[in-house]
């Protein structure tokens, strides 16, 4: 038999679902192959696993928290109406508008703020009179003072 | 008490029955969800989900059944669900809480017998990679793999379980068993372990 073949054949070798000829025939090929003994092996420690999960300790609370989660389900107030429908459908709508006005806004806002034109702006209404006294305070005035 | 006695009982609203029935099958439920689950925690909700739905729909449960099939299939069909619920959530989940559930899944495996620290490790390795592998597979397969390996039920008790025939469940877990080599093979190939 081949390894290919061997390989084939190995989950049912090691679970004992081979006819007898053929299981004899894998045993014969596995006792002369190095490489396909270390993979049945492999495969016989992972399925082996399965022994050492199959009973999960019983939980001795079981039934005083089933008792109780059948309790908390008779007294508890029903859904709101159509609440399903709001979280899968309109709450999700509603963030999408939102953050699509969002950004609208912000397209609004920074397209006002041109970086040109609003320096010009600052300069002339903020700077221009502190630099230019002459303008707010003519120099007649300040003789006749 | 027998199974028609605690069927009766059931259907009068019997607390005392009702206890005995969680007692008596509370391992083989809890142990067929943890089977399609691979987690304690889900495998006892799912379990509760179970007893819950017993005790509201006992009036349809048909007298000629037995009431582990009966267990098994509602034990089956949420655990399924669980899953398919699971998946959906998944893709609203952000990432850490990912992280955060595989670090607990992970946690819960290593934390066994701390006597042996690199024994414990390999097998929770083994461990995720059976589930994995189990997981991978269609369906059909699966179900009747865990009811196979985890319950060590026949043939004919798990085509009543996924009402089948008895032909249709030995070639569902022959098929079962090929995928699973054929992922055990790649993964001993690339030395996942």
């Amino acid at each position: 038999m081949k390894c290919k073949k061997v390989h084939k054949k190995l989950i049912f070798y090691l679970e004992g679902d081979l006819p007898e000829k053929e299981a004899g025939e894998v045993a014969a090929h596995l006792a002369q192959c190095v490489d396909c003994t270390a993979f049945a092996n492999d495969m016989k420690r992972t399925l082996g696993v399965l022994q050492i999960e199959k009973s999960p300790e019983v939980n001795p609370y079981f039934y005083t928290r089933l008792k109780a989660r059948m309790e908390n389900r008779e007294t508890a107030p029903k859904q709101i109406i159509g609440y399903p429908v709001w979280k899968k459908v309109l709450q999700p709508a509603l963030f999408s508008v939102l953050l699509l006005a969002g950004v609208y806004t912000g397209f609004k806002i920074g397209g006002m703020a041109n970086a040109e034109q609003s320096a010009q702006a600052y300069a002339e209404t903020e700077l221009v009179p502190f630099l230019n006294e002459m303008e707010s305070e003519p120099i007649e005035t300040f003789l006749m003072e | 008490m027998s199974e028609a006695e605690i069927i009766d009982k059931l259907r009068e609203g019997s607390e005392k029955a009702f206890r005995e029935l969680v007692d008596q099958y509370q391992q083989l439920v809890v142990n067929t969800c943890f089977g399609l689950l691979h987690n304690t925690e889900d495998a006892e909700d799912v379990a509760q989900d179970v007893f819950i739905e017993v005790f509201r729909s006992v009036d349809k449960f048909r007298a000629d059944a037995k009431i582990s099939t009966w267990l098994y299939r509602i034990a089956v069909n949420r655990s399924l669900n669980f899953i398919r619920d699971n998946k959906r959530r998944k893709w609203f989940q952000s990432f850490d809480d990912l992280v955060e559930a595989k670090k607990k899944s992970l946690g819960e495996l290593v934390s066994g017998n701390t006597e042996n620290p690199e024994f414990d490790l390999e097998n929770s390795q083994r461990s995720l990679l059976l589930h994995e592998a189990i997981d991978a597979l269609p369906e059909n397969q699966r179900v009747a793999f865990t009811l196979n390996k985890y319950e060590d039920l026949a043939y004919k008790e798990i085509a009543e379980v996924m009402k089948l025939s008895v032909s249709s469940v030995e070639s569902l877990i022959h098929r079962a068993k090929k995928n699973l080599q054929k992922k055990l093979y790649y993964c001993y190939k690339k030395k996942c372990i």
